[in-house]
């Protein structure tokens, strides 16, 4: 991870410390650790939510839960 | 009028006054600004006060009442408005450094609304940075602080539309909430917080990068649940300019209060509201249950077999869209954030494409969880936060200690004082909190009442029941 946060502060100009890129590279290893259970979800059929529809009704896909 | 006469004034009792013409809205919008310039520079709940377009503004109302041309019960009311939302020739910071001379040529769509309701705008008030943090301490502006307690914040990001509020420096107030950044200071302060369904109010006109995009609501700081309604009364619709807004009717937010709650049916979920639960709060809301069966509505357990991802939905949704909106800043102004929040933006940058479409899919799950939940209940209850507001010194340090166990405010999943209320943000339900007790250090406690998507009839329904019976709202801060 630190090797792509040391590529972001060359291409965006960040100017960040060793000290800095480390904290930044732990944010965002913890980060994929926290999103890694989202793939663990059947979604299949599910389509993305945008936007909050009362008149949307679940399918019979929406109940398979957990793969 | 005396500045102490405006302590807790609600618009329900205000508004039959000014429209019978016995409270002058003048009079009035000039006894805030008062209060305003001897509290502010201890609660810093103001980012800029616009007094000339305010006593305008007043003037105007008196002049239409006078000649019979009420507009109806926000006429002349004094208001404030979060710093992230546009304000017509009013900086605008988000309270940031990067926009600190930002003047929108245009208003928001809630604050058009408003001024066609004829309410009195005081000003901006303060707020975290950038709205990315729940506890208002400002790097460049300084921080609120709580009423009830100068010491400790009031929780944010709104943190001072919710101070404002709660001292009486104004009678409402509007925020902005993303993952409970109404519903939290709400809590703190003792005020009632209410995110509406997501889409119910238009968001034309919050400044971009203030919140993101789906679980980003506008909301509402009042002291009472009918007053909320009041106000959502006439920020409700359909905004033709903001594809994100709903066009489903909006109807009599007024009519369900004081309708009869016996024997309706409110679930609590099980297995995640527990989680760090401070003693006194954990008893406060206990104590608000019985209340509740004690008002004739059934309590019962619900489970939604994916909570336990909700801080990943809400971390993978506002995270890359909040770095779609600061793209140009981070490029151009990065030393400009503040440290802690640059570094944020940047490892945001690094979430890959896939986990962001893929918490969206897993939302939509978890929102139809909570459809089913809703076949056996027609709202859900839960404690707002964790814990009372903690001190300036608590949130700089990190932790809280509580019981002699030591707390963290932030973790691998966020920041913990959202960990209540983010449920909401990435189901988009429309939920209340309201003061349902005060801890034995005199600070107040939040209770959330969620219900269905566009069912914030029956928000207010359970609201007002309880707020009537316990009374909490009477209660306020000794400044």
């Amino acid at each position: 991870m630190k090797d792509a946060v040391r590529r972001l502060n060359v291409e965006y100009g960040f100017n960040l410390t060793e000290e800095e890129i480390d904290l930044v590279a732990k944010q965002a290893e913890e980060a994929a650790l926290l999103f890694r259970p989202l793939f663990e979800v059947n979604v299949t059929g599910i389509t993305p939510l945008t936007k909050v529809d009362k008149r949307v009704r679940k399918t019979s896909t929406a109940r398979k839960g957990k793969k | 009028m005396k500045a102490l006469d405006l302590e807790g004034l609600t618009i329900s009792e205000i508004a039959p006054l000014i429209r019978k013409k016995q409270i002058s809205p003048l009079e009035l919008t000039r006894g805030y600004l008062d209060r305003i310039r001897t509290l502010n520079p201890l609660l810093n709940a103001y980012l800029a006060i616009t007094e000339d377009s305010a006593v305008a503004a007043a003037k105007k109302a008196e002049r239409e009442i006078t000649k019979g041309n009420y507009r109806g019960p926000l006429h002349g009311i004094p208001f404030s408005i979060k710093d992230n939302i546009a304000v017509k020739g009013v900086t605008t910071t988000a309270g940031s450094k990067i926009l600190s001379d930002w003047v929108p040529d245009f208003d928001a769509t809630v604050v058009e609304k408003l001024k066609e309701a004829g309410v009195v705008i005081l000003g901006k008030t303060n707020m975290h940075e950038w709205a990315k943090g729940s506890n208002s301490i400002n790097p460049f502006y300084g921080s609120s602080r709580n009423p009830w307690d100068t010491t400790r914040v009031p929780g944010g990001s709104s943190g001072g539309s919710a101070v404002a509020v709660a001292a009486s420096l104004c009678v409402a107030s509007l925020g902005t909430d993303s993952a409970g950044s109404v519903r939290n200071p709400a809590s703190l302060c003792g005020t009632v917080g209410l995110k509406p369904t997501l889409g119910r109010i238009s968001s034309l006109g919050g400044v971009e990068g203030t919140g993101g995009y789906t679980v980003n609501h506008f909301g509402i700081f009042t002291r009472t649940v009918k007053d909320c309604a009041l106000v959502l009364q006439q920020l409700a619709g359909d905004d033709p300019q903001d594809p994100l807004s709903s066009d489903e009717p909006v109807p009599n937010y007024t009519k369900p209060i004081g309708s009869p709650v016996k024997g309706m049916k409110l679930g609590i979920i099980k297995g995640y509201f527990e989680q760090s639960l401070v003693p006194e709060v954990r008893q406060a809301f206990e104590e608000a249950l019985r209340m509740l069966k004690g008002l004739g509505m059934k309590i019962q357990e619900i489970t939604i077999p994916h909570m336990d991802l909700v801080p990943a939905l809400q971390a993978a949704s506002t995270r890359p869209e909040a770095n779609s909106d600061h793209d140009h800043y981070l490029r151009t102004r990065p030393r400009d954030y503040s440290p802690g929040l640059l570094y944020t933006l940047i490892a945001g940058l690094l979430i890959p494409a896939p986990v962001y479409v893929t918490a969206q899919r897993v939302r939509r799950l978890l929102c139809q969880e909570f459809d089913t939940a809703f076949e056996k209940v027609q709202a859900i209850v839960a404690p707002t936060l964790f814990s009372t507001a903690p001190t300036i010194e608590e949130c700089n340090r990190g932790y809280i200690e509580s019981d002699g166990q030591r707390i963290n405010l932030q973790d691998r999943a966020g920041n913990f004082l959202t960990r209540y209320t983010i449920p909401f943000n990435v189901t988009g339900l429309p939920t209340i909190s309201v003061c349902c007790g005060f801890s034995s250090s005199g600070l107040p406690i939040g209770m959330q009442i969620s219900a269905p998507p566009f069912q914030e009839g029956t928000v207010f329904q359970v609201g007002h029941a309880y707020e009537k019976a316990a009374e909490w709202y009477k209660r306020r801060p000794q400044l």
